[in-house]
């Protein structure tokens, strides 16, 4: 019993103590991955508070926003000219998803939305694949993937500008959220549609601002996504992540999905660091779902989020 | 009844189906400027129905809407508001996660205007716009003496006070015609006399044009000038508070005669 507790506990503990360098290194490794997961669970926010719809195709949203970048790129356009269209692309991808998805189907069962965007999501794949071909690509965007030191803790170039970016994009939509016209408009809408429609909110305008700033969260964590493992369909998978992030962080809170996706970046990394060699590794794997299926028993809400009270 | 020479609100033979449920039949009323009108009638007479036309959240199957003397019949809800039709809702429809003041701020939505730009870093025109606008919802909280929990969260508040801040976030917008659905339901003696003197109050600084439905007859002979009556999708009465209460059809709606 006391040997299970020193190779389970005590162990993994005294490791961490022992090179408190690395042990930084492992934790700053996990928030660069959790930003990721922040990023994408983002975009699952936007749309999510403003719209009621669960975005299924969000993942899928980074992988063809990544795309088109590198796509357009390889065509010879210099990076800045890219972005532009990119962000173009993903305007008109708003703007088509409003007219042709949701507006058919206000007023739905939010499952018959939440299945729409699951045809979205295979119709986004195909389309990038016809459009820019299946290889993996790589994606330069001029930052090199190299590591400097500060006091004994090597900080990745790439990560941190990814860091940097994501952080200044958080500000601006907080920023963009409580000061606005239009995100007290959102906000509106998020809380109830009805009350929203009577003063005077136009509901598809809104959606189609939502689905285009969640176009545009979609590039940055593509572009980040990309520049460190190149540009491929396994990067729809990382949507996936998201999941958990959401459930943890609450589903309408945008401070929550950028804490949950933290949360689980850090705890991941840490346990397939420290407690992966006990249990054959592959921590990483699972860590985020056992996380949200324990805060599903405890605080469904997530961290962040309203507090569910049905009424009787 | 009818103030000036076309009316602010026509319904011109309006019918509403839902499926093989006909929630409106046939029904036309005219709303004059200045007026305050009740509209009376038995659960599911079509009441909210007939709100919810006017108001373009539904979409008659037959039938016109007119607003001074323009045919609005088939317009969305944002458009209806922004010929400035205001309203409330039966069940409270507020912003449940919103303070008080963020509820009625929203009601100024359609007044704003400027740039996105300098409203995110609060500067220059956009600041005094705001500021206008803080001062003209201040004098509606004054109005209807909600100072005290200007700060509080809408979907914490008692049930009369969610009421209070539904019509305070209405009236923000400067309507022209006000819709109100059952404003006393659920309240207290107390609270039923405050919201009177609200809407009478409203009527008469404002000049705003008021229709609401409302189930307690004491209330709606109080403060209207004209009471419509509908049962079964279709009007009944129309006339004068003493007038429909003597009315006979309105009389055997309530009582529950049988429907020859």
């Amino acid at each position: 019993m006391l040997d299970l507790l020193n190779t389970a506990l005590i162990g993994p503990l005294r490791d961490m103590g022992g090179s408190p360098a690395f042990l930084v290194e492992v934790i700053i490794g996990g928030l660069a991955a959790g930003l990721m997961y922040s990023l994408v669970a983002l975009g699952f926010v936007l749309i999510y508070k403003a719209s009621g719809v669960f975005n299924f195709a969000q993942g899928v949203m980074v992988l063809f926003a990544a795309l088109t970048l590198v796509g357009l790129m390889e065509r010879g356009a210099p990076l800045a000219l890219a972005l532009l269209a990119t962000a173009l692309v993903m305007g008109a991808l708003a703007f088509a998803i409003e007219r042709v998805v949701l507006r058919p189907l206000v007023n739905q069962e939010q499952i018959i939305l939440f299945m729409a965007t699951i045809g979205l999501n295979f119709f986004l794949e195909g389309l990038g694949e016809l459009a820019w071909g299946s290889n993996v690509k790589r994606l330069d965007v001029g930052i090199p993937d190299t590591s400097f030191m500060v006091w004994g803790v090597q900080i990745n170039r790439l990560e941190l500008t990814a860091a940097i970016t994501a952080a200044v994009m958080v500000a601006v939509i907080a920023v963009f959220f409580q000061r606005t016209r239009i995100g007290r408009a959102l906000r509106a809408v998020a809380d109830d549609h009805e009350a929203a429609l009577s003063i005077g909110i136009p509901l598809n305008t809104i959606w189609i601002v939502v689905w285009a700033a969640a176009g545009l969260v979609s590039i940055v964590a593509g572009i980040m996504w990309g520049a460190k493992s190149g540009v491929q369909f396994s990067l729809s998978l990382i949507a996936l992540k998201a999941l958990p992030v959401l459930i943890l962080g609450g589903f309408t809170s945008v401070p929550g999905a950028i804490v949950g996706g933290l949360i689980i970046g850090v705890g991941e990394k840490i346990g397939e660091v420290y407690w992966g060699p006990l249990v054959g590794g592959a921590i990483e794997n699972w860590f985020a779902y056992v996380l949200a299926l324990a805060f599903l028993l405890v605080r469904p809400q997530g961290l962040f989020g309203e507090k569910i009270i049905e009424r009787v | 009844m009818n103030a000036g020479p076309t009316p602010l609100l026509e319904v011109d033979e309006v019918s509403v189906r839902f499926g093989a449920v006909q929630a409106l039949e046939g029904v036309s009323l005219e709303i004059g400027r200045g007026e305050i009108v009740a509209i009376i009638g038995p659960n599911g007479a079509g009441k909210t129905t007939l709100l919810n036309v006017v108001s373009g959240f539904y979409h008659p199957s037959e039938g016109h809407i007119r607003f001074e003397g323009r045919d609005r019949t088939h317009l969305r809800p944002y458009d209806v508001a922004a010929l400035g039709v205001a309203r409330t809702f039966q069940n409270v429809a507020l912003f449940k996660g919103m303070s008080v003041l963020d509820n009625i701020m929203t009601g100024r939505l359609l007044k704003m205007r400027g740039s996105f730009l300098l409203e995110a870093l609060h500067w220059g025109p956009a600041r005094r716009q705001e500021l206008l606008h803080r001062e003209f919802v201040e004098r509606i909280i004054d109005f209807l003496e909600i100072e005290s929990i200007r700060k509080a969260p809408a979907g914490k508040l008692p049930y009369g006070l969610q009421k209070r801040v539904e019509l305070a976030r209405a009236l923000a917008a400067e309507p022209k015609l006000l819709l109100l659905d059952e404003p006393m339901a659920g309240m207290n003696v107390e609270e039923k006399e405050d919201m009177c003197r609200f809407i009478l109050g409203v009527n008469d600084e404002f000049g705003t044009t008021i229709a609401l439905i409302e189930h307690d007859m004491s209330v709606v002979m109080d403060i209207s000038h004209r009471v419509i009556a509908l049962d079964y999708g279709r009007k009944i009465a129309d006339g004068t508070p003493d007038e429909v209460r003597a009315d006979q059809a309105v009389i055997d709606a309530y009582l529950g005669v049988a429907h020859a």
